[in-house]
């Protein structure tokens, strides 16, 4: 007989066979969780914000009237609520510009130059700061950026305390200490995202071969020259998606202005107090609606510009 | 006549590896030079010398006898086809092509018919529009091959251009190659591990062999008068015979190539032999035949061995029968020292 070539058969290989035999048994197996918990705990929450976000409140008795309405969206139109819109998308805006200009030269270095133990150096470096606690993080920079703290008296210690204090004095964007301006605001972002642009940005900085770079020289390109039309185009699909989660991430944050800068709202302090003590559920879902909607426009955007065409 | 291109006394190192070591070269314009040897041996740097993408460690690379010490490689009027093609995935084939121009300043739409032109050149018309990644290997070393011409290079230098494509298309390239070649009449330089490659397309070869250069000539000279153990070795597969086996065979007591296809099976030749191993090839057949008065070689894969290759439609012997040897006085050729 075969038996020594085919030996005795257990559960497990029961098992085995019937996986062998049906492949997408298993397939389908493997994705049942995930797709339960994306379904119904992700997508289906989300459905469950944007139905809100067409209600109503009764001015009068405070109470949520489910009837289909876009009398809530109107309401973010008003000035106090629109300002809100254009200081959270231009706050966006300008933390991941800053993080790609930061980031490049970083994330450039690590994918070009770094080898062996620098490049340990370099996710240990990049990731160290992800591991302490973001509070943590974001309390020791009002404490760094207060008006007693150590930029303050670094700055006069240089002679530069003029400079702070007209940096300060700059309309908008200046105010009493850096910790209580919006451009300490933007630095704590910065800090506190900048991981998010340098790994992906290297990621794909990575992916370009060095013969892609020669063939730009041989061409008679300059560096300049080979950076704009070879590297950055490269480049692109990993500074999309480090702008995602820059831009969305602040987009979306409401603990940094709230311990950091002006006490003027960003949208997720605004959705924080609207679905908290004003209890006005449907307008707090109509400002989530926003940064998801920014987000669709900005990777349409992005996409009939080409920037995932050499994924 | 200037040179195209010449190598005086260049090395480069790399920390303690002496990939490119005290090299003298002089390629004429207008030739088709082969720089041909394992992997190691030193032959990409020396490509890369000439585009300038290494600088020597000493010595001097001159470019139509303009010294390129300080030379960046976008100011050498030098162009590359790359290994790996390197071909812009972002861009169209029409705008790889008419990168070069672009970065000239040529205007979009006399850059865009001189790619045209160019893509024509290498039988590639109306493949502009397309991406690299939509064409073959065989078609994309097309666009390399355009990308390079149409800056009109006086030294194009190809590195490995045949290596990714298989057999058939490769036949058909150094036919292509070589007719393109002599057409602009333009100095081709290109880098191979292939000895057949090298033979059947350049009109001048080197030998690299350690960071040297083993021996430079013709296919001819190459092949036929090896100059050294290492290029017999390596150009073709030859029988690399030790002095004391030279001398066994009637010759000098020294170092000798014979080609395996210079050998004849013949009653009442020079040397008996027992065969003891056949290789069909198709268009013949390769035999170890084993020399009794044969000393081991130094040399590892001829080991006491020698090989005999029998024309098709011979008569083969079997393995294990006795066979003489002989070949015209003429085809014992022999060699210097390794220098």
């Amino acid at each position: 007989m075969s038996g020594a070539a085919h030996p005795a058969r257990g559960p497990g290989d029961r098992l085995t066979g019937l996986f062998w035999r049906r492949p997408k048994l298993l397939t389908a197996l493997l994705l049942l969780p995930p797709l339960l918990w994306l379904g119904v705990v992700y997508i289906g929450s989300l459905v469950a914000l944007l139905v809100q976000s067409f209600y109503s409140i009764d001015q009068f008795s405070g109470l949520v009237v489910p009837d289909f309405t876009l009398k809530t969206y109107a309401e973010l139109l008003i000035p106090s609520n629109f300002d809100i819109i254009v200081r959270t998308v231009a706050m966006a805006a300008a933390v991941t510009l800053a993080s790609v200009v930061l980031a490049f030269p970083v994330a450039y270095f690590a994918a070009r130059y770094a080898k062996g133990r620098w490049k340990a150096v370099f996710y240990l470096g990049i990731m160290l700061p992800l591991w302490s606690s973001y509070l943590v993080k974001v309390y020791a920079w009002k404490l760094i950026l207060a008006k007693e703290g150590i930029v303050t008296w670094a700055a006069e210690g240089i002679g530069a305390g003029n400079l702070l204090n007209a940096v300060l004095a700059l309309p908008v964007i200046g105010g009493n200490s850096l910790s209580t301006s919006y451009i300490g605001t933007f630095l704590v972002f910065l800090y506190v995202w900048l991981p998010y642009m340098i790994l992906p940005m290297q990621a794909s900085l990575e992916r370009v071969p060095t013969s892609m770079l020669e063939a730009s020289a041989d061409l008679g390109a300059g560096n300049w020259r080979t950076l704009r039309s070879v590297i950055l185009p490269l480049a692109l699909p990993g500074v999309i998606a480090g702008s995602i989660f820059t831009f969305s991430l602040t987009l979306g944050d409401y603990i940094i202005p709230q311990i950091v800068g002006s006490s003027r709202f960003f949208i997720g302090q605004a959705v924080y107090s609207l679905q908290g003590t004003a209890g006005n559920i449907p307008l707090a879902a109509a400002f989530a609606v926003v940064p998801i909607a920014i987000m669709l426009v900005y990777l349409t955007i992005a996409r009939k510009m080409g920037a995932f065409d050499a994924l | 006549m200037t040179p195209a291109v010449e190598f005086q006394s260049v090395s480069r190192h790399f920390g303690a590896v002496k990939a490119v070591d005290r090299v003298d070269l002089t390629i004429a314009e207008g030739s088709f030079f082969a720089m041909l040897g394992p992997s190691g041996s030193g032959k990409t740097t020396c490509l890369r010398l000439i585009s300038g993408f290494e600088m020597p460690t000493s010595g001097a690379v001159r470019i139509f006898g303009e010294d390129m010490g300080t030379v960046p490689p976008n100011r050498r009027h030098v162009n590359t086809v790359f290994q790996d093609y390197a071909l812009f995935p972002h861009m169209s084939v029409r705008e790889n092509v008419a990168y070069g121009l672009m970065v000239k300043g040529v205007d979009r739409r006399s850059r865009e018919a001189r790619a045209e032109e160019m893509l024509a050149l290498v039988k590639l018309d109306g493949f502009g529009g397309r991406r690299p990644a939509q064409l073959s290997g065989g078609q994309r070393q097309r666009v390399a091959l355009a990308r390079a011409l149409v800056n009109e290079p006086r030294v194009l230098l190809l590195d490995e251009p045949l290596g990714a494509l298989d057999l058939k298309l490769r036949e058909a390239m150094q036919d292509e190659l070589k007719s393109l070649q002599q057409r602009l009449g333009i100095t081709f330089v290109f880098v191979t591990h292939d000895q057949g490659e090298a033979l059947s397309m350049a009109d001048r070869v080197a030998v690299f062999n350690e960071g040297r250069v083993a021996q430079v000539g013709t296919p001819e000279d190459i092949y036929e008068r090896p100059a050294t153990r290492f290029v017999a070795d390596f150009v073709g597969s030859s029988n690399v015979l030790a002095p004391a086996v030279t001398e066994a065979f009637g010759g000098p007591r020294a170092w000798a190539s014979l080609r395996p296809e210079a050998i004849r099976l013949a009653p009442g030749g020079r040397v008996r032999g027992t065969v003891t191993g056949a290789r069909y090839l198709g268009a013949g057949t390769r035999l170890e035949v084993r020399t009794g008065a044969l000393p081991r070689t130094p040399s590892d894969h001829h080991d006491g061995g020698i090989a005999v290759l029998v024309p098709a439609g011979a008569a083969v012997p079997g393995v294990g029968a006795e066979v003489a040897l002989d070949w015209d006085a003429g085809a014992l050729h022999l060699m210097g020292e390794e220098p």
